[in-house]
């Protein structure tokens, strides 16, 4: 396991999606709030969705699915960001300007081509997340880049879409749904998949978050930014990540992916030699009518209760086999059991004397399986529907093991850093036009003027590396939301910026902490506060002083200055002083009694100077 | 239609909509399936979907490279149901008028406005076909916005055709005048025999979440198996999908522009709640019952000059004469209060009692309703209001100003003056009630 991958050899290929809500006032087709403030629910609405036959007349296998399962949907509403739209009750109102706009900024900022018409268009949606049972999505960027390394990403697509509902609770029955965050702009940008290792992977995801944080444009904090990850490998299967927590782990994450697939390709060839095959689940309820086996027990003490079983043909050994830390292949094909609401299944390759089961019952099952050397089983308990279910669902994927690597969407165990099953990949996606909404026309002067606000990442980082000069305090100021404030303090005032920097970054939050309203400090205020010691007026150690006073404008500066008392001491005067302190004394002394008593009008380098 | 420019210039290469095409515009390629061009927007602009489904609208300018790269591939079919006699299963006939329940999108060119056949419409809750055996007849197929008299006229008759061999009928039906259609039927339909139960939707049945699927179901249940012998509208009782209320026609009314629980009784309750794995649950009592001894009779008269007028502050009675100008031959007043209209207004010229007392002359017969829609209109309570009734207008008891409207026209259609005058504050399908419940509001 431990052996290192070597992932050109493998075909790995790999593609990112970033999701990342926009910091707009409302949503994006409707007034509501697109803030979540923290609202308790005033409503609760209860919904079915079924699978709709899309262009083909097919009916989707991962809509199917979910039709299948037929979970009852629930949805909350809020006062402040639950209206009729949201809650499929009422059609879209016109596009959130707002969000185009920031959305233009961000396709600009990519290098990306845009649209002359944008057409609003509905993407079925088939886990219940939104009410409508569709997402309003509308391209809005095409074939751009971005700078990275050495070489260009390709950014295949920028979409401004609506974000889904937030999930409260899901079991096999039913999802609770939070409808207050649904329909928040969101941009989602597509990379092609040139990524070459899931290092990279992290690394593109990281840059892309910087890019979409240094438009000012988008939401911060917890959830405002989610990566979805492509990954395949040859002879292994598109599989779509989601649900990364953090970027640290990403690549630990994707390469446990590769090594799942990996394992899967070696058991498929394995169990094509083998010739292996599923059989269809029989019912084995009369094997356990006096069984030890807990589980089992607990299920058959209900007369409604039953235990089928499936035989898997050729699979003795493989269904143990482990493909991932802590999981078998036998874990995946639970997996699919579970999507019946069953809580899992048994199969032969555990340690089933464990379970309680007797060498009695094995030989019974073995027996009404038809079970030969060589081959394995699979168990569930339940309700006869259920059960018929979970090993419909877990045949299906037992069977694919022989066939191939399937195309799932998989989740994330972020103790493992493993994936996990979520769903079937959809396939492509199902989309048609929202009649509801007309096609809107690009607006050539926005878009002139979203150009002109594009990001420059190298532009950036190089200005901060030539005023900073200091590694840590480069990167940190990268991702500070002072960064736009830094950059027109040293354009305007000359300042440099290793001076800058630290103030922004380190006494502000000194000073917030004192208790000090550093947030109503104004742009000017700053300005005028680096403008001044930029003329020599202040010192270095005034600037914390005067930003203890909060000052709101240029006004409250001066103010700050003056009954402070804060003008620098230099010159004819500073001579003065020290010849006053020097009678006798030495260098040092003379440093210590002078800065003691004037530590905010004296800059030590004008002093040390003068004692040269 | 694109515009004459792009016309053209598709014609050139012998483009069509539905092509699968290539534009080089700028130095970037695209290649996708071009749509029709949608009636909104820049009729300049191509609107390609590309193979990602997206569709995107591009500017052809100068340089810009068009080429077909494959012609338009057959448009794709809905799914369908075939309709087979299963035997145990009632009969049920479902009268298909058009509304919002028969239209689809069309995937391709995202048209709204296609119709669907009703087999389609049945694909997409294929377990309909549990509850009964289905035939569809389809008199018409419009939307509710375009209904006339002839079509209530058409529908009423295809029902009593239906109900010879079927248990129940289920009219399906646009959404906006649905409440209309049920008043005319519940007037025209004399004797009923079975459920006459009109759904529709709110929301179109291509998107997963549609109301469409439950109405339809709760519908085929109550018409396949529904103890009642009554027209009523039968949708969504409340946002969530739990259940449908069938409520009496000539007492529901379309309360919601968009929601799905939009039909509300007015000064009523619903005749029955039903779920759609088929459990009915009746409320109301007095309802008709099926099984009692009647004949079922097609009364299809109608009299269209009969108008609906509602007043308001500074409303000019002037429209009044108009009306007797045009020939009419009755209007129903939509007044406040119990039944209001300005008699002694400082400016003289605002009182409708001449007007009206002149209607009431020329021969129309005048029906005086509330527009505050719950509650009775009484002709004695206030000195104004027995003034207007002393016009010989009619105070229409709790009826709702569209039902008397309806009912109206009906009474005319069928009845000479005199009676039609005499019956319109008398109940004849449930559209006036003696007791007003506490809980009707």
């Amino acid at each position: 396991m431990a052996v290192d991958l070597d992932y050109k050899k493998l075909g790995f290929m790999c593609g990112l999606e970033i999701h990342q809500r926009l910091a707009t006032e409302h949503k994006l087709f409707c007034s509501c709030d697109a803030q979540l403030p923290n609202d308790v629910s005033i409503a609760e609405i209860d919904r079915r969705q079924r699978a709709v036959a899309g262009e083909l007349g097919r009916i989707d296998l991962s809509a199917a699915f979910e039709t299948q399962r037929g979970r009852k949907f629930v949805y909350n509403a809020f006062r402040k960001t639950t209206c009729l739209v949201d809650v499929d009750e009422e059609p879209p109102h016109e596009m959130n300007g707002e969000a185009l706009s920031a959305a233009m900024q961000i396709v600009a900022s990519f290098n990306a081509w845009v649209p002359a018409e944008f057409e609003p268009m509905r993407k079925e949606v088939v886990d219940g997340s939104d009410p409508s049972a569709f997402q309003r999505t509308l391209l809005v960027g095409h074939g751009g880049y971005m700078e990275f390394a050495d070489r260009q990403i390709g950014v295949t697509s920028i979409f401004l879409e609506e974000e889904s509902s937030g999930i409260e609770h899901s079991d096999s029955n039913m999802v609770i749904y939070n409808v207050d965050r649904l329909a928040i702009p969101l941009v989602e940008i597509d990379t092609e998949p040139e990524i070459r290792t899931p290092e990279e992977a992290k690394e593109v995801a990281r840059r892309i978050g910087l890019l979409l944080r240094l438009t000012g444009r988008v939401q911060r904090g917890i959830g405002s930014i989610r990566q979805d990850v492509n990954v395949s490998i040859r002879e292994g299967a598109r599989v779509e990540i989601k649900g990364f927590q953090d970027l640290e782990t990403m690549d630990k994450i994707i390469e446990n992916e590769v090594r799942r697939q990996v394992n899967l390709i070696e058991i498929k060839k394995e169990l094509q030699k083998r010739d292996a095959r599923v059989h269809q689940p029989i019912d084995v309820t009369s094997v356990f009518g006096e069984t030890n086996v807990k589980v089992l027990r607990r299920v058959l003490e209900d007369v409604s209760g039953v235990v089928m079983a499936s035989r898997l043909q050729g699979y003795a050994g493989i269904l143990g086999r482990e493909i991932n830390p802590g999981r078998r292949l036998g874990s995946e094909i639970s997996d699919y059991a579970k999507l019946a609401g069953v809580g899992g299944l048994i199969h032969s390759d555990e340690n089933l004397a464990g379970y309680g089961f007797t060498e009695g019952e094995m030989g019974e099952l073995k027996r009404l399986l038809g079970m030969k050397e060589k081959d394995a089983f699979i168990l569930v308990a339940g309700d006869k529907e259920a059960c018929e279910s979970a090993l419909a669902f877990a045949n299906t994927r037992a069977q694919q093991a022989a066939l191939a690597v399937p195309n799932e969407t998989r989740g994330v165990d972020s103790k493992m850093l493993i994936t996990t099953f979520l769903r079937p990949l959809p396939g492509g996606a199902r989309m048609y036009p929202e009649t509801d909404v007309r096609p809107i026309p690009l607006d050539h002067e926005a878009y002139e003027v979203a150009k002109k606000l594009a990001v420059d990442v190298e532009r950036i980082t190089g200005m901060l590396r030539r005023e900073i000069k200091n590694e840590q305090l480069e990167e940190q100021m990268l991702w500070s939301p002072y960064l736009g404030l830094f950059m027109k303090i040293v354009e305007k005032t000359k300042v440099k910026g290793s001076v800058v920097a630290p103030v922004l970054l380190d006494k502000m939050t000194q000073i917030r902490r004192m208790g000090k309203d550093i947030d109503s400090i104004g742009d000017e205020a700053m300005l005028m506060i680096f403008g001044e010691y930029a003329k020599g007026r202040i010192t270095k150690a005034a600037i914390e002083e005067i930003l203890k006073q909060a000052p709101t404008d240029g006004k409250a500066v001066e103010k700050a200055i003056k009954a402070g008392k804060l003008e620098r001491i230099g010159g004819k005067e500073l001579e003065k002083l020290v010849r006053e302190a020097g009678r006798g004394k030495g260098k040092e002394e003379i440093v210590r009694q002078i800065m003691s008593r004037h530590r905010l009008n004296v800059d030590a380098e004008d002093l040390n100077n003068l004692l040269k | 239609m694109y515009s004459r420019e792009v016309e053209a210039l598709l014609r050139k290469k012998g483009i069509t909509p539905g092509d699968m095409i290539r534009v080089v515009l700028n130095k970037k390629t695209f290649e996708g399936i071009l749509l029709p061009r949608p009636e909104f927007g820049d009729q300049g602009a191509l609107v390609l979907k590309l193979k990602n489904g997206y569709n995107i609208g591009l500017k052809p300018g100068v340089g810009t490279k068009l080429e077909k790269l494959e012609h338009a591939k057959e448009t794709f079919t809905f799914p369908r149901v075939k309709l087979e006699k299963r035997e145990g299963l009632p009969n049920v006939t479902i009268v298909s008028t058009g509304g919002t329940i028969e239209s689809k999108v069309d995937y391709i060119t995202g048209g709204v406005h296609m119709l669907v056949e009703p087999e389609e419409m049945l694909a997409q809750v294929p377990e309909i076909l549990e509850i009964a055996n289905f035939k569809v007849v389809s008199p018409m197929r419009i939307a509710s916005e375009d209904m006339l008299y002839q079509n209530w006229q058409e529908i009423a008759r295809a029902v009593a055709k239906a109900l010879s061999d079927s248990h129940g009928v289920i009219v399906t039906h646009g959404t906006d005048t649905m409440h209309y259609t049920a008043a005319a039927l519940s007037f025209m339909l004399d004797g009923l025999t079975g459920p006459v139960v009109i759904t529709g939707a709110q929301r179109s049945v291509d998107r997963g979440s549609s109301d469409a699927f439950m109405n339809l179901l709760c519908s085929a249940h109550l018409a396949a198996k529904g103890n009642v012998a009554e027209v009523g509208i039968c949708m969504h009782a409340s946002s969530s999908d739990g259940f449908c209320n069938f409520i009496r026609g000539t007492k529901v009314r379309k309360m919601h522009t968009t929601k799905r629980d939009a039909f509300r009784p007015i000064n009523n309750r619903p005749i029955a709640r039903i779920s759609p794995n088929g459990a009915i649950d009746y409320i109301d009592d007095e309802r008709r019952r099926r099984g009692e001894d009647r004949k079922l009779r097609v009364v299809a008269g109608y009299e269209p000059r009969v108008a609906l007028l509602k007043f308001y502050p500074n409303s000019d009675p002037d429209i009044i004469d108009y009306y007797i100008g045009k020939g009419y031959k009755g209007i129903i007043i939509e007044g406040t209060g119990m039944g209001h209209v300005a008699v002694s207004p400082a400016d003289e010229k605002y009182s409708w009692l001449g007007h009206i007392k002149r209607a009431v002359e020329s021969g129309m017969v005048v029906g005086v309703t509330s527009q505050c829609l719950n509650g009775r209109v009484n002709g004695n309570v206030y000195r104004n209001l027995r003034l207007i009734s002393g016009t010989g207008a009619i105070y229409c008891e709790d009826m709702m100003p569209e039902t008397a409207l309806v009912k109206l026209g009906w009474l005319l259609g069928n009845h000479k003056r005199g009676d039609a005058a005499r019956m319109l504050s008398k109940n004849i399908a449930g559209e006036i009630t003696e007791r007003t419940e506490i809980d009707f509001f």
